[in-house]
């Protein structure tokens, strides 16, 4: 594949959380164009060009919540594929909010790069040569699009 | 009108016990109350009333005779009732009912109903013959049973109540203690990978990469516990297939092909930390030792059960290896120490080409 690097924009309320994912970003050559901790902090992103996918957090700071960042991300950067990274998946609604998938906390350096790869085929050379990874459960939009019809 | 006149007879036969027709003397003087009516004179009233009537209801022959029997009927008779039996004398056909009457003295009695049309030969109604019945400790036995059931009713639902209620807190504890617990997970795999990042020395390094990746694998264990409804049962089988997945994605090594045959092994989730700890150990020995040097090949995982045993079998196609020589020490211990932990066992065998290992343990029933 040859394409630019993926912008990435990271909303996670954990400081430690935020530098991991920034690291495991960059490990797989993207490049992390912003982070943010709550709405609040999404909303100041606003002036931003569209990042490519944004790895979205459920409980943020200031009492905020990821479904209603990724309503706001979906509103303003249309094009932007929301990835909810969260301990809590039971949340995210059965239509995903609008998402491409979720990525279930506690999440491990392979898993979150083999998603980030997922991502990446999906995004840039759809669909993805390979199955989802196990670390990325797709939404059924994104699903059907993407999963190869079983051989 | 023949018959009218027999009657007549027998009304002065009850002053003079004894004589008369036997018949008529028996329903004078049997316990059951009994009345007879006339529905061919206005107003259908009692034309006889035996002596259990007037026990019952206190009344005596001469405040009974010439009464329509609505008479006993009192402000808490059921309406409907005396409806049905209006309706019944109306259409001439047989009732049983049962209905609250009033003595004499303004106490009640459930009194349980029989009036029957006594016909002529030509069919024609001649009289009403009715017998009662106090039936008000049976009515009242109902009643009772009829409150305490609504009663153990409504303390049954209220203790559902309760029960639901604790349920509810129990499971939005056990909700929040797992989302802690997976959210603590998160931060030291994330300070161990940035920790990891900062030191210079490559060897330490890989030393925490390896810490890393057993954090890791407590995490996948993490991930699928409590995704049952069960919660004291773990999928070992769908487990091991992830965390083989996640293993082989994290080394980016695609050109090690996974083959899988995984049947579901329910085992107690109590044991899922530490088979998902031994496994992560025999999973990245594999990658490292039987795919070194970017050697490509299948790795096979199986995982099955037999009669009591679940077994859980990893092949490589390498070059083939003895445990005593890979892996650092502490990977080897880990693997025996939760083996025996499990009451499980770990073998390794030369499969030629490559090396299977098979951990075989009891399962959860």
């Amino acid at each position: 594949m040859h394409h630019p690097p993926l912008r990435v924009l990271i909303v996670e309320d954990e400081a430690l959380l935020a530098m991991d994912i920034e690291a495991i970003v960059e490990d797989c050559g993207h490049e992390v164009v912003g982070e943010a901790s709550s709405l609040t902090t999404v909303r100041s992103l606003v002036g931003l060009a569209p990042p490519d996918v944004a790895f979205v957090d459920i409980q943020l700071a200031e009492g905020s919540n990821g479904l209603d960042v990724a309503a706001f991300i979906k509103a303003h950067w249309k094009e932007t594929a929301v990835v909810f990274v969260t301990a809590n998946p039971k949340k995210v609604p059965d239509d995903f909010a609008g998402a491409h998938g979720i990525v279930p906390k506690p999440f491990s350096r392979a898993g979150l790069m083999a998603a980030m790869r997922y991502i990446e085929e999906g995004l840039c050379d759809p669909p993805p040569s390979t199955q989802p990874p196990r670390s990325f459960v797709a939404s059924p939009i994104v699903r059907q699009r993407w999963e190869a019809p079983a051989e | 009108m023949q018959q009218k006149e027999d009657w007549h007879l027998t009304e002065k036969v009850l002053h003079e016990l004894g004589r008369g027709d036997p018949f008529a003397a028996a329903i004078r003087g049997t316990r059951m109350p009994m009345m007879i009516t006339d529905p061919r004179q206005p107003d259908n009233p009692i034309v006889f009333a035996n002596q259990a009537f007037q026990d019952l209801t206190g009344y005596s022959r001469d405040e009974i005779i010439g009464q329509n029997c609505r008479f006993l009927q009192g402000p808490d008779t059921d309406r409907d009732a005396i409806e049905r039996l209006r309706e019944a004398i109306r259409a001439e056909t047989p009732i049983n009912v049962d209905l609250l009457n009033y003595r004499r003295d303004g106490s009640t009695f459930w009194n349980a109903l029989y009036v029957s049309p006594v016909r002529s030969e030509e069919g024609e109604t001649q009289f009403y013959f009715a017998s009662l019945l106090d039936v008000t400790e049976r009515v009242e036995a109902h009643a009772a049973i009829a409150v305490q059931k609504s009663d153990i009713e409504a303390q049954v639902q209220s203790r559902t109540a309760d029960l639901e209620a604790a349920l509810e807190t129990k499971s939005l504890l056990l909700h929040e203690v797992d989302h802690r617990v997976k959210n603590n997970l998160t931060m030291v795999g994330s300070l161990l990978r940035l920790q990891a990042r900062a030191i210079p020395d490559k060897a330490l390094r890989v030393t925490l990469e390896t810490m890393l990746e057993r954090v890791d694998a407590l995490a996948t264990v993490h991930r699928r516990l409590y995704q049952n409804r069960d919660i004291h049962r773990f999928d070992a089988g769908a487990f091991a297939q992830d965390l083989t997945s996640d293993i082989l994605a994290g080394s980016g090594r695609d050109d090690i092909v996974l083959e899988t045959e995984v049947a579901s092994l329910q085992i107690r989730a109590a044991d899922a930390t530490a088979l998902g700890l031994i496994l992560n150990e025999l999973i990245v020995n594999a990658v490292r030792h039987a795919f070194a040097d970017e050697r490509a090949g299948t790795l096979t995982l199986k995982v099955y059960r037999e009669g009591d045993m679940g077994r859980i079998m990893l092949c490589d196609d390498g070059p083939g290896f003895a445990i005593e020589s890979v892996g650092e020490t502490i990977g080897r211990t880990l693997v025996s120490r939760l083996s025996r932990q499990l009451r499980a066992e770990t073998v390794w065998r030369n499969a030629n080409p490559g090396t299977c290992v098979l951990v075989s343990f009891p399962v959860a029933e």
